[in-house]
């Protein structure tokens, strides 16, 4: 029988009577207390996920993947400036946009800062990998990995503004209080990690993404669901260490005696909800080792901190966090989002073209290649999928200020996906000759979430939680499209 | 009432609990199907979608929402005769191109389903009114011998007919635990547990009558019940979107804690909210009422389009306002006819026309600092009033007024000698004068203030010279007076309240809910379905919409309300679709026992804390929570009540019973809220980093309810539990059972100092009285001994993790 979700029914079964023949020592004998249990109807039948919410699940269909590692480009990245090579844009730099493009449209910041002129890009861009595929100088290590990753350059969305574009791309909803796409995840195909929330978010950058937790929140559905975040300073998970003044002996002796309790109280309420809570407290106890575990890199070699670019491993980074989310996936995490800010560039003296965007792409090149030629050289791409891109793109249009940048840009944008039955080296879609709209399709970002979906075995349509009335899905109501053109 | 509906109602009745599971249901194979109850659950989730009360997204014409859509204008159904219906081909086809539903719809009747709409069809295909939809009905309580309490007759006539009998009655430590909690949201101390253990000795019923008065009229009953409206009513201390800033609007929630402990009748309740500022003469308090619409996110992000995210707060007001008085998913009909329930979109429209005529205003409370004796005051043990009266802006403003015009008048006739004898001055009398003299006159003669002139009228000495001796005390109490008023004016609070538009800001339907997109223009309106507003030549206002949904004559809102507080008082309500009592619903596990409740809420002046004592007085509340295995086997989720429920407490409640049993808790009632400790690094998890200054001395100790309340970064040990965010109503919170909880309560500063408090309370008090601080009960041998291996603070810090703690049993 290949039924997951049954071998871990069976499995959990199994460690409970071991439990119960080898540990209940007091009280009652450990026969009395199976038989007890046996009495009150909690004998075998009991759910897996009654046990354990974040056991896992059969999916709907056989998955490419097992883990996701979003890396989320929070800002809003120039897709020209970096994957959508546009040469007009130089040509015409200082003009107008022909009215065409932008009749209708609505922008951010329409009544202050909008401009209609073309801003040229400084950025070259040169042509690498089997397929000549352009990127501009400003990512170096990324050109290396192009035969390794498919960069979809029509990406669209619906939102203009920072937070509700990125809850969009998050959640699939511009509105608060929507399960995001790590939760889904989660929700769907439960965990295989035991020691470590089944969803985890690493920051970096000088602030967190506007709109915050909500990125990563679990919405409608449980929180075990939701995103944990691993902090940078003090304990990775809150409320991780044992209290000061507790020894770790001590420690274990109080969760012991608190499970002996609970116990108790099973056998003499018959609730199943105080075996869920035994077991959510020997999780937690497994966490406090395996959480510093997962943040102690020193058993990482030279090489491989120096491939990420890692300087000081123990300084919070964009690149340690790449490093960090391969030794999640290791450990069977399911999914793994980084934030790193800031993206904005909308041309003022701390956020231009100029200075702040080559900065920024030095920051994430680096690690990010190292990230997939890492999990592709231990044999866990396969079983990965690596999707890198932000919230919207940026405009051809300039905004000229002390300096230059780009207001934000929903028509066409460019993220790329690697891993488990992503082709290798594709470039899918193309964009008009300025990179403003695409030339005849899109990737919505609901094409986008049921892409990532499918990977993991799920069908977007199948996927949904009753709330309010409404069958709630990652994907809405409108419709949307797996990619099939840039799986393997 | 149609005989339609009272045949049905008869059916439903009879087998009320036959839920969508149908555990029951194979032993029912001969009972004529029901409409309501058996057909209506399977077409609508199976088939409303595309052949439903939506127009727009309707397929081939066809409708099975109606009898006359499915017969007369589909006929595809043909009543008496299944094999010469359509719909029974279609559903029973091979070929895959016409099966229905479609297989990529995802959606796939099961065998039994087929069965029942072949049976359903042969048995004449009889369509009924949804049973929301019609009034309730006062029914008929069974009979059952020695059983007095109505809500007892009606769970145990549904027990016997699967064999079954109810639970004994809980110990009396479950049940003081289990009444406070749920009353007042706090753990009896041991001295009330021993007292009530003595008094219901010598007389049960008595020493319990007497228990659940003292808790309906303490004040920490409007907390407690307060948090439960508050959910719905979304509140949270702060804007929300991403830049989530603080705002000022506590009053509100204060004024719902005090309604609730005045047991103001919910139909007043819900007019005030709604409306206060549309009463006649209203009231401040029914000014800050209107707080509760209030609750809606505002974005403050820059390059935002204001009307958008205003548009967006009145989407979720008629939402909020669907979902927690009709129970309806109203908001479903936004961007299109709602697919299941009789909504159109133009209704939605209609809605949102009450809604979409406001001006957004804080105003400025003042405290009176002679408040007036309230005769009410003291009425209610424990008192029900917080803080002082406050009186507002214009008020106030016009008290200032009074002062300044009496100063005026004692400063006017002596404009001319001041102008003069200020004229005359040299320098050597100048130096002579006060500093604050010397300070007015240094300002120029037009730009004195009435505090400058009156100070320049005492330093001339003029009034004395006049002999005007008590103009001059006159003066310096008006002076002392205007000071005062203006020093009250500048700590005022404030707080977000309604305000209706003079004129009325027209309504659009949306296209697709795009509120750039603006079709026909509506009037304000009520849906059809349900029973219409009063006849007027005006046009209605928020006003008539709160009438309306407190009319008599609303078949939803009563049910929506008792079912809501039973959800609160046993886990799950009797229609356990708490916000849709639509089509989607599930059906009233005790349809007649929900009526009851209804009828009863409304005939009892609406009064919350009268129904509320009827339910805990019953034999069904009281009986034990323990798992039986003759009812697991019969009814494994406990719908038919054949016992009590064991509930994980709310978050704030988890933190209460912890202050309680440290001895730390602050009983303080309202107040602008507090910022007890909370980790670090917390407040950076937004996109700004809002300040978080910790409170010290008693603020450190209240309870949860007063804790800030960000909406994007919410208190950790409160999220973590489950309380919700505010982003939108809550009407059933989740109980989710996870390890973050468990570090929580391991780990979490603010536990640890409860339980160093404890500690000392163990040293104090012993162990055994520590538990029963806990858990109200006395541990057993083999407790105490597994406690006895630890030392005091990991004893103490046991108890507070113990599941039985955080638990209501």
């Amino acid at each position: 029988m290949n039924d997951p979700r049954l071998n871990r029914r069976n499995e959990l079964r199994d460690a409970t009577r071991r439990h119960f023949f080898s540990q209940c020592t007091l009280g009652l004998g450990s026969i009395a207390l199976a038989s007890l249990i046996a009495e009150r109807g909690l004998g075998g039948e009991a759910d897996a996920k009654t046990i354990n919410p974040l056991a896992p699940k059969a999916t709907h269909f056989p998955a490419k993947v097992k883990n996701v590692i979003f890396l989320f480009m929070a800002g809003g990245p120039s897709q020209l400036e970096t994957f959508d090579y546009k040469p007009k844009l130089n040509e015409l730099s200082g003009q107008p946009i022909p009215e065409s493009f932008v009749a209708g449209k609505r922008f951010a910041f329409m009544s202050s800062s909008h401009r209609n002129d073309l801003l040229g890009v400084r950025p070259a861009f040169k042509q690498y990998g089997k397929n000549g595929t352009w990127v501009s100088d400003l990512l170096p290590h990324t050109a290396e990995i192009v035969d390794d990753i498919s960069i979809v350059k029509i990406c669209k969305t619906d939102l203009f503004n920072h937070a509700p574009a990125k809850l969009f791309m998050n959640t699939g909803s511009g509105l608060f209080g929507r399960p995001s796409l790590g939760a889904w995840v989660t929700y769907g195909i439960g965990s295989e990690c035991d020691n470590l929330p089944g969803f985890v978010v690493l920051q970096s950058g000088p602030r967190g993404p506007r709109g915050g937790a909500m990125h990563w929140t679990s919405g409608m559905l449980p929180t075990t669901y939701q995103g944990v975040p691993l902090r940078n300073q003090g304990d990775p998970i809150l409320n991780l260490s044992t209290p000061k003044n507790i020894s770790s002996v001590q420690q274990k002796q109080l969760v012991d005696t608190v499970r002996e309790l609970n116990l108790q109280r099973l056998v003499e309420t018959g609730d199943q909800e105080i075996a869920t809570r035994i077991n959510a407290y020997e999780m937690a106890y497994r966490m406090q080792t395996s959480a510093p575990e997962l943040m102690d890199t020193s058993g990482e070699t030279a090489g491989t901190l120096s491939n990420y670019g890692i300087s000081n491993p123990n300084e919070a980074s964009y690149a340690r966090n790449c490093l960090l989310a391969r030794r999640l996936v290791e450990r069977g995490v399911r999914f793994v989002q980084l934030y790193h800010t800031n993206w904005d560039h909308h041309g003022g003296p701390t956020e231009n073209l100029e200075t702040h965007l080559p900065a920024i792409c030095k920051e994430i090149d680096q690690a990010s290649a190292a990230l997939i030629k890492d999990l592709d050289q231990r044999g866990l791409l396969e079983e990965t999928l690596v999707i890198w891109g932000g919230e919207f793109g940026r405009t051809p249009m300039g905004e000229v200020r002390e300096s230059t940048g780009r207001n934000h840009h929903i028509d066409a944008f460019t993220m790329w996906f690697a891993g488990g039955g992503v082709q290798r080296g594709a470039v899918f879609g193309e964009t008009d000759e300025f990179g403003f709209g695409p030339v005849d399709r899109s990737a919505h970002v609901r094409d986008i979430h049921a892409t990532i979906l499918h990977q993991l075995g799920l069908d977007h349509e199948r996927l949904k939680v009753r709330f309010q009335g409404l069958d709630v899905r990652l994907t809405g109501v409108e419709e949307a499209h797996v990619l099939h053109d840039i799986l393997a | 009432m149609s005989t339609d509906y009272a045949m049905r109602w008869m059916a439903i009745c009879l087998w009320a609990s036959v839920i969508a599971s149908g555990y029951v249901a194979s032993s029912l194979a001969d009972e004529p199907l029901s409409y309501d109850r058996d057909i209506r659950p399977i077409l609508s989730e199976n088939c409303f979608a595309c052949h439903g009360f939506d127009e727009k997204s309707r397929e081939a014409g066809l409708r099975l929402d109606t009898r006359s859509g499915a017969i007369d204008d589909g006929g595809v159904i043909e009543p008496g005769s299944p094999q010469s219906s359509l719909l029974v081909e279609r559903i029973t086809t091979s070929d895959a191109d016409a099966l229905m539903p479609p297989p990529d719809s995802g959606k796939e009747l099961s065998d039994e389903q087929k069965e029942q709409l072949r049976r359903w069809i042969e048995q004449g295909a009889e369509y009924e009114k949804h049973w929301a939809f019609a009034p309730p009905a006062r029914p008929e309580i069974p009979l059952i011998e020695q059983v007095a309490h109505p809500i007892d007759r009606f769970v145990q006539s549904r027990l016997e007919k699967q064999g079954l009998t109810p639970s004994p009655l809980a110990a009396p430590e479950t049940l003081i635990r289990r009444l406070s909690l749920d009353l007042i949201g706090l753990p009896p101390s041991p001295q009330e547990v021993s007292a009530f253990k003595q008094a219901a000795e010598a007389d049960f019923r008595l020493a319990y009558d007497v228990l659940v008065e003292h808790l309906l009229a303490s004040s920490h009953f409007g907390e407690r019940w307060g948090r439960w409206w508050l959910d719905q009513a979304r509140y949270a201390d702060s804007h929300g979107y991403s830049i989530d800033g603080e705002r000022e609007i506590w009053k509100y929630r204060d004024w719902v804690i005090a309604a609730l402990n005045a047991d103001k009748g919910f139909d007043q309740f819900t007019i005030e909210q709604l409306a206060g500022d549309l009463l006649p003469n209203a009231t401040v308090e029914q000014k800050i009422a209107t707080g509760f619409h209030r609750n809606t996110q505002i974005n403050m992000e820059g390059g935002v389009d204001p009307e958008q995210f205003r548009m967006d707060s009145i989407f979720d007001r008629v939402a909020t306002t669907g979902n927690v008085w009709l129970g309806l998913s109203i908001g479903c009909a936004q961007c299109h006819d709602h697919k299941f329930d009789p909504i159109s979109q133009e209704e939605y429209y209609r809605l949102f026309a009450f809604l979409n005529n406001q001006r957004e205003p804080s105003i400025k409370l003042y405290p009176v600092t002679e408040a007036p004796v309230d005769s009410r005051e003291g009425a209610v043990s424990g008192g029900s009033r917080i803080g002082t009266e406050y009186i507002d802006e214009r008020e106030m403003e016009s008290r200032k007024q009074a002062v300044e015009h009496a100063l005026q008048a004692v400063i006017t006739p002596f404009a001319s000698a001041l102008a003069k004898w200020e004229e005359q001055l040299d320098k050597i009398g100048r130096d002579a004068l006060s500093q604050e003299t010397q300070a007015a006159l240094k300002i120029v003669a037009e730009k004195r203030d009435l505090r400058e002139q009156s100070q320049l009228l005492l330093g001339s000495g003029l009034l004395v010279a006049n002999g005007s001796g008590n103009a001059e005390a006159e003066l310096r109490r008006l002076l002392d007076e205007r000071t005062r008023l203006l020093s009250e004016m500048a700590r005022g609070v404030s707080t977000m309240v309604l305000e209706e538009l003079a004129e009325r800001r027209p309504t659009h339907i949306l296209i697709k809910g795009d509120f750039t997109r603006p079709d026909a223009q509506v009037t304000p309106g009520t849906p059809a379905v349900l029973h219409p507003l009063p006849a007027s030549d005006d046009l209605p206002t928020r006003l008539e919409l709160a009438q309306w949904l407190v009319d008599d004559a609303n078949p939803l809102t009563a049910r929506v309300i008792a079912n809501r507080i039973w959800q609160q008082l046993f886990g799950r309500g009797i229609v356990e679709t708490e916000n849709d009592f639509g089509f989607q619903g599930s059906i009233p596990t005790h349809p007649a026992l929900l009526d009851w409740l209804a009828l009863e809420l409304r005939d009892d002046s609406w009064s919350l804390k009268e129904l509320l004592r009827k339910i805990v007085t019953s034999h069904t509340y009281m009986q034990r929570s323990h798992v039986r295995a003759d009812l697991a086997g019969v009814d494994p989720n406990n719908l038919l009540l054949g016992r009590q429920n064991r509930l994980r407490l709310d978050a704030e409640i988890i933190r209460d019973v912890a202050l309680v049993a440290s001895g730390l808790f602050s009983a303080k009632v309202g107040g602008p809220p507090v910022y007890p400790p909370i980790p670090e690094g917390v407040m950076s998890q937004g996109q700004f980093k809002h300040p978080w200054k910790t409170s010290a001395g008693e603020n450190r100790y209240r309870r949860a309810l007063y804790t800030f309340a960000y909406r994007v970064t919410p208190p950790p040990s409160l999220n973590v539990f489950d309380a919700p965010d505010g982003l939108s109503s809550c009407t059933r919170r989740i109980r989710s059972n996870t390890p973050l909880q468990a570090l929580t309560l391991l780990n979490d500063p603010a536990f640890v100092e409860f339980a160093e408090e404890l500690e000392k309370r163990i040293e104090r008090e012993g162990l055994e009285q520590a538990f029963v601080y806990c858990t109200a009960r006395k541990p057993t041998e083999t407790e105490l001994r597994l406690l006895e291996q630890l030392d005091a603070l990991n004893q103490a810090r046991a108890l507070l993790n113990l599941d039985e703690t955080i638990t209501r049993e």
